[in-house]
């Protein structure tokens, strides 16, 4: 590869983080269930597409491979997985209230997103190391990722929002990792791709369960079991 | 080779569930493929109690001293809670289908469960505590209950954002690896290249995963969930949870403790970590309403005590919390058989809802009785033994103030669980209490299981010594 | 020095001609798309010319203000116009008049007086839609700023000819996660300050719901037409600067020869067209916002800003 196509591949890979972020960011803020899981799925493929773009730079069969499994797993087979499981009245249904108004919400996501460049500052690597350049937007980004998913499943009430910000908290660890652990073995990174499915049917065959049981998917409402309060 | 016959034995025996046609064969394959397992792990500690690493794919797949005694410990309960299910599933549902789901998820289970020890790559460790939630999931839902279906939710979205945090740290850890050197990837090779690892990677990574991993073991603040999760599931598969899948966890945090230098905070953090649950865990004990979900916060509160014994960081400290970690997975299945027995015969796990059961049956109250002092840690049984081996330990090496919070947590706790266990066991029978008889195995697994918690009060074998010794200094720190 | 002066009157020229001409292309194209004929593309002129033609009605009640108002929307835009490339690549001769913000807060004037003559008639739809345009633009204030903060950043100034230079050179540049996400966040500050789907509805009749639209009912005649007139050419000039400044610079006169200036004027056009094209299907295929929705809007527009300035801070 020569040296020319570098700073290209670094925008280009730069572009998939920043759009990495804004599906994050579409994840907590969208109501509808059915537009949560279209940001995800354009968050596994940006995810890819960062992989392909790290696989490029040095050429590397073994990131190349961890894109199309990625592609595979996360934006084929596991959307079509949930919609099998989960009946399709799901999807369409909106959520009219979250646990955060929706512009407040952003703010604080906002706020999360600067929490993981401040946290991530000391751990980047110093100079111009091999692949340095690739670690410093991946690492923040991917911490980011990893804080906003979280932050989805803190204010979203419905079953599947909070499956979806489940995986995409792992999106973004896997984000940080095809920058920071590139030599990932290749049994582990099957190992991940199966567990992700595992993940989504046990989840899947669970909401379905409690859909029967309930008559609804609002996870949030369930609230039973607690202590006795103080008397 | 022994290794890997020990984590396809439970696989074969869910196949064998899951695939034959009878419903009638499935807890026999199950007992009798967790008794096996049960001698194989035995054989494998005895070996590695002698200071043998056993092999079978070398860094992939390896049992040193510690992962021998997380295995063998994971067996025994195993073993245990095959034996309970015989009897106690056969009540709990008249679903055959459901029943046969259940004893091949419950052997899914325990092959995370074991993969988590044996396996040597760290990263494929962190698969096999992932997988120890989802086989377990639908064990909590068994119920298909309001309150079951709330648990497994809580237990299922908690736990598995706290693994996707954990992931993050595995990532900078096999980063900062790599950056020292890189090679074949295990624990060992790990350990032996902890030194020249960047330390601030190494901190980052540590605290990761003990917040990640901490919400599996139950630490606070992310235990809420195992309350609910330990006392909706299925009682044997309460006792695995408590007994040892949090241990199992815990025993990942264990590992990175030795590579963390004497410069770093992390057995502070540890320390720090194991004294809050321990103090806020006994606290909450109080005002249970469930004594399933008393035990629950027993364990809440025991995995603190443990993980304050291994921030302590000396030698004697690392002996005694491992000891406390065996006597603790042997105590609380056997709490949790007791509770499982109780509810039986009195159809309720309200506290309020049983009373004098000592009379209505004696074996379910003197089960109680036991298990309440056990856990609590009275004399002459086995969590006595380690608690006070911790407290010493602590004292000798002149940690005063972490001795003096841990003596109060313990003690606030015996108190808050004999306060509730007590009148269950004495008082007078109410008079609408159900009087059912105990199935056999049931009756069974509780004289079996109750048989160690004496013994190991009172007197540890040479060979168990011997194991806590070399999987104590598995914890310590490399000085290169 | 006269060359200069004279391509800064044609781009005025450029613009007064040709804004009722996007509008009308626009309008055309969304009925197309709707399988509806629509009007010709050249009704906005006709508008226009039935206009100037009319009689002008003037509310009794009210004051200056109202009079004032249609020169005040119809001078704005063409003054932003001399600060801003049109057609050429280098400052004309009045570009050394103000900058980036320079342009914001003269735009910004245009819609104050607006709303100020839109509550001083006694029409009561005229004060619901001056508060609505309120609070569009009060949520789209910092989204502009953070914009142009990020901008500044960038480019080290605030000048949109150096600005429109940096994100191309060299191209990798072009593709910076900053600059894609800056575009996204100002083309929805476009559609929010110009009243388009699906924040507004400008083809709307229905003077409840409108936001924009209902400032200017009360007019007629030739304040009509200045109005009109005024409205599409700050919306022409906001694409003009959407896509000269942060797009591409690419398309513009670089030199001083006369040919090369006029050349740029079908290419600027073509450009136009084609960001044209992009509104209607986004036009076509969204809905109008509830009012309260457009808060979390303009949120989305703040977010996608503030990680573009991020991306900037962070990355380098």
């Amino acid at each position: 590869m020569s040296q020319g196509f570098e700073p290209l591949l670094s925008a280009l890979n730069a572009l998939a983080g920043g759009l990495f972020l804004l599906s994050a960011f579409g994840m907590v803020a969208t109501r509808q269930v059915l537009g949560c899981l279209r940001f995800f799925i354009a968050q596994s493929l940006l995810l890819a597409a960062s992989a392909f773009l790290l696989g490029a730079a040095p050429l590397s069969a073994h990131l190349i491979a961890v894109g199309l499994l990625t592609i595979i797993t996360k934006s084929w087979l596991l959307p079509w997985l949930l919609r099998r499981m989960v009946r399709q009245e799901v999807y369409t249904r909106r959520e009219i209230t979250q646990a955060v108004n929706i512009p407040s919400s952003l703010l604080i996501a906002l706020g999360l997103v600067l929490g993981a460049y401040f946290l991530s500052a000391p751990w980047l690597p110093a100079g111009a190391a091999a692949g340095a350049g690739f670690v410093r937007i991946n690492l923040p980004i991917g911490l980011a990722g990893l804080l906003l998913g979280a932050y989805t499943l803190a204010v979203r009430r419905e079953a599947l929002p909070q499956l979806l910000g489940l995986l995409a908290m792992e999106n973004g660890a896997f984000f940080a990792g095809i920058a920071v652990a590139p030599g990932l073995s290749l049994i582990a990174e099957l190992a991940v791709a199966f567990d992700v499915l595992v993940l989504a049917f046990v989840l899947g065959v669970l909401t379905r369960m409690i859909h029967e049981r309930t008559g609804s998917t609002e996870v949030g409402r369930l609230a039973a079991l607690k202590e006795e309060p103080f008397r | 080779m022994i290794l890997i016959a020990i984590l396809a034995l439970p696989l074969l025996a869910a196949a064998v569930c899951g695939l034959s046609g009878s419903e009638r064969w499935s807890p026999r394959v199950t007992l009798l493929a967790a008794l096996a397992n049960l001698l194989l792990a035995g054989e494998v500690a005895l070996r590695a109690a002698g200071g043998e690493t056993i092999v079978a794919l070398p860094h992939w797949i390896a049992a040193d001293g510690l992962s021998a005694l997380i295995a063998l410990l994971i067996t025994a309960v195993g073993t245990s809670a095959a034996l309970f299910s015989w009897g106690y599933m056969a009540h709990s549902t008249q679903k055959p289908r459901a029943l046969r789901l259940y004893y091949v998820n419950f052997n899914l289970f325990l092959f995370a469960m074991l993969a988590v020890p044996l396996l040597a790559e760290p990263n494929l460790v962190w698969i096999a505590v992932e997988l120890t939630t989802l086989f377990s999931v639908l064990l909590v839902s068994f119920a298909d209950t309001h309150d079951a279906l709330e648990a497994a939710w809580k237990y299922a979205v908690l736990t598995l954002s706290g693994a996707a945090i954990a992931l993050f740290g595995f990532l900078l850890l096999f980063w900062a690896w790599q950056t020292a050197g890189g090679g074949p990837y295990s624990w060992a090779t790990l350990r032996a290249a902890a030194g020249a690892m960047p330390p601030r990677l190494l901190q980052a990574a540590f605290l990761l995963i003990l917040v990640g991993f901490g919400a599996k073991v139950g630490l606070v603040p992310l235990h809420t969930w195992l309350p609910d999760a330990h006392s909706q599931a299925p009682t044997p598969v309460c006792a695995l949870l408590s007994g040892v899948e949090t241990s199992a966890v815990l025993y990942v945090i264990l590992r990175l403790l030795p590579l963390l230098g004497p410069a770093s905070q992390g057995r502070a953090w540890a320390l720090a970590f194991g004294l809050l649950s321990a103090g806020v865990a006994s606290f909450l004990l109080l005002r249970v309403r469930d004594y399933k979900r008393l035990f629950a916060f027993s364990t809440v509160e025991q995995m603190g005590i443990v993980l304050a014994a291994a921030g302590l960081g000396s030698g004697a400290a690392s002996y005694a919390a491992l000891l406390q970690i065996v006597a603790h997975a042997l105590g609380k299945s056997f709490c949790f058989y007791a509770a499982g027995s109780a509810a039986l015969l009195s159809g309720t796990t309200e506290i309020a809802g049983v009373r004098g059961l000592l009379r209505s049956s004696p074996l379910g109250g003197i089960a109680l009785l036991l298990g309440g002092l056990t856990i609590a840690g009275a004399p002459p049984l086995a969590l006595f033994l380690s608690e006070f081996s911790i407290l010493k330990a602590g004292l000798s090496g002149g940690q005063y103030l972490a001795v003096a919070l841990l003596t109060l947590f313990i003690a606030v706790a015996f108190f808050g669980i004999l306060r509730h266990i007590l009148p269950m066991v004495f008082g007078k029978p109410l008079p609408q209490s159900v009087n059912r008889k105990l199935p056999r195995s049931v009756v069974l697994t509780l004289l079996l299981a109750a048989l160690p918690l004496f013994v190991l009060g009172v007197y540890l074998p040479e060979q168990l010594s011997a194991l806590l010794r070399v999987a104590a200094a598995a914890l310590t720190h490399l000085a290169r | 020095m006269t060359t200069r002066i004279l391509y800064n009157l044609l781009q005025v020229a450029v613009v007064m001609t040709f804004a009722p001409l996007m509008a009308g292309v626009l309008a055309k194209l969304k009925e197309m798309v709707q399988s509806r004929r629509g009007p010709s593309v050249f009704q906005p002129y006709r508008d226009l010319w039935k206009l100037f033609h009319k009689d002008e009605v003037i509310p009794e009640e009210s004051s200056w203000i109202f009079r004032v108002t249609p020169y005040i929307v119809f001078v704005t835009p063409i003054f932003v116009t001399l600060l801003i490339p049109v057609l050429t690549s280098y400052p004309l001769f009045f570009a050394f008049m103000g900058d980036m913000l320079g342009v914001g807060f003269v735009l910004a004037l245009g819609g104050f007086f607006a709303a100020l003559a839109a509550v001083d008639t006694a029409n009561p739809y005229g004060p619901m839609g001056a508060s609505r345009t309120r609070m569009v633009s009060f949520l789209a204030e910092p989204v502009f700023m953070i914009v142009f903060f990020t901008v500044s950043f960038v480019a080290g100034s605030t000048i949109p000819y150096i600005v429109q230079q940096s994100w191309v050179t060299p191209l990798a540049n072009f593709f910076e996660p900053a600059h894609v996400l800056l575009l996204l966040a100002f083309f929805m500050l476009i559609t929010a300050e110009t009243g388009r789907i699906p924040v507004d509805n400008p083809s709307g009749h229905f003077e409840l719901a409108m936001i924009d639209e209902s400032k200017g009912l009360e007019y007629s005649g030739q304040g009509a037409a200045l109005m009109k007139w005024g409205g599409w050419m700050k919306f022409f000039v906001l694409v003009c600067i959407y896509l000269n400044v942060l797009v591409t610079p690419w398309g513009l006169a670089g030199g001083q020869a006369a040919g090369e200036v006029f050349l740029a004027i079908p290419l600027v056009l073509l450009k136009i067209l084609a960001f044209v094209l992009v509104l209607v299907v986004i036009e076509s295929s969204l809905a109008k916002l509830r009012l309260f929705r457009i808060s979390e809007f303009l949120g989305a527009a703040f977010v996608t800003a503030v990680a573009a300035m991020i991306a900037q801070l962070f990355a380098l």
